[in-house]
């Protein structure tokens, strides 16, 4: 004991110093880093959301764009609300599952698209704009569909712009209107109507997915679990009361929806 | 030889506060970081539920650890027996914590972050090193 405290004596300030310095160089590294970053800016910018309240009150929250991107009943008891960005692996990942949840319930269930595009990603906003063009031509879930099992090749091509427009060309839209409306205000007036509200509800994490308006862990965005939840709200809402599953999307207005081709008892988008 | 150790932990520690300050800067600059070693997993990693505690993200907490596992072990190393210890406790949790998020990865997410390998890697050897020191302890007194 007393030859350690000894040498401890004779050198206890080089210890501190050492790790006064480590602290003052790790700061110094991160203040440059952080100024220094393109994306960065000045300041702090959390990936997905500022933090973190999981409470989120959806009924308070904005409407995000309306009608909704949805499929299945406009009327069917149990909302699933999804928002997911199509750069995002994990959304990716997730894609063939929402799309077997969808065949497995159909009109059962409405599914409800939200775009919630990750400021990491640089192309994802431009694809979620690219989806509503293709919605104001009534192919929304087409070009969904080709964007999400195309996620890869456009992500890494500089030249995403013009794989849209190849992607618009091979669903059968008017490339003219197309690039028209993905360069004007109505398809980007959507998308940023769903990201105000998935910013409203403190998403921290993209996919995001509400089952009446519960929100599901990404451990549970699986086929089974997710088809025992939705049968388990499908069954609390015969028990109980019918509850209005979706502030956002009343029956009236999205039966208007232009952009719900697939929308009333089309199950499952096209491939 | 222990001093020895103690010096290559505090290395370790080192590489770690780099690891987890990257991931910290890339989440707070929105910058998506290169994954070449495991596809696209950190981007999936990175943007899961798991990657954040109240609010902060993981490598924050990663930082934060890594320092005071740095910190405790430069003080060992100069002789206060004390605070190796406490690294040895630390490390021990971090090592435990690092073996969580590789379940996690493995067996929720589906995907690994070669950051949050890397992050694993350097805790686990923390928590060797410790118990090498452990295991030397009388070697040094014979000599």
């Amino acid at each position: 004991m007393s030859k350690p405290e000894s040498k401890k004596s004779g050198a206890s300030g080089v210890p501190v110093i050492i790790i006064v310095l480590v602290a003052i160089v790790a700061i110094v590294i991160a203040l440059a880093y952080w100024r220094g970053t393109p994306s960065g800016g000045a300041g702090p910018r959390p990936t997905p959301t500022p933090a973190a309240s999981n409470t989120p009150n959806m009924s308070s929250a904005p409407l995000g764009a309306t009608p909704p991107n949805y499929l299945g009943s406009p009327n069917a008891a149990v909302t699933v609300e999804e928002f997911a960005d199509f750069q995002c692996p994990s959304c990716g990942a997730t894609h063939p599952v929402m799309k077997q949840i969808q065949g497995i319930f159909g009109s059962r269930i409405k599914f409800i698209f939200r775009h919630f595009p990750l400021p990491m990603h640089d192309k994802a906003y431009d694809a979620a704009v690219a989806a509503e063009a293709a919605g104001m031509q009534g192919k929304f879930w087409d070009m969904h569909n080709l964007l999400y099992t195309n996620q890869q090749i456009w992500s890494a091509d500089p030249n995403y712009r013009q794989v849209f427009k190849g992607y618009a060309e091979k669903i059968g839209l008017n490339v003219d209107k197309f690039e028209t409306d993905m360069a004007g205000i109505g398809a980007k007036g959507r998308v940023d109507a769903d990201m105000q509200r998935g910013k409203a509800l403190n998403l921290t994490s993209t996919p995001t997915i509400f089952i009446n308006n519960k929100s599901v862990a990404y451990a549970d965005m699986n086929v089974p679990t997710m088809q025992k939840m939705i049968e388990d709200a499908l069954k609390d809402t015969q028990a109980g009361q019918p509850q209005a599953a979706q502030p956002a999307a009343k029956p009236s207005t999205a039966a208007n929806n232009s952009n719900s081709t697939a929308s009333s008892g089309n199950a499952a988008p096209k491939q | 030889m222990k001093r020895t150790l103690q010096f290559i932990a505090s290395a370790i520690a080192l590489i770690g506060i780099a690891d987890a300050m990257y991931l910290t800067i890339a989440h707070y600059t929105a910058t998506e970081v290169p994954c070449a070693l495991t596809g696209a997993g950190c981007e999936m990693v990175l943007t899961s539920s798991y990657a954040q505690i109240f609010g902060l993200p993981l490598g924050v907490y990663g930082a934060v650890s890594y320092f005071a596992a740095f910190a405790l072990a430069i003080l060992a190393a100069y002789g206060n027996q004390t605070a190796w210890k406490l690294f040895g406790v630390l490390a021990t949790v971090m090592a435990g914590f690092s073996a969580y998020l590789i379940f996690v990865q493995a067996y929720y997410i589906r995907a690994f972050c070669q950051y949050c390998l890397l992050s694993a890697l350097t805790s686990t050897t923390l928590f060797v090193l410790f118990l090498i020191s452990l295991a030397v302890k009388p070697r040094s007194e014979t000599i």
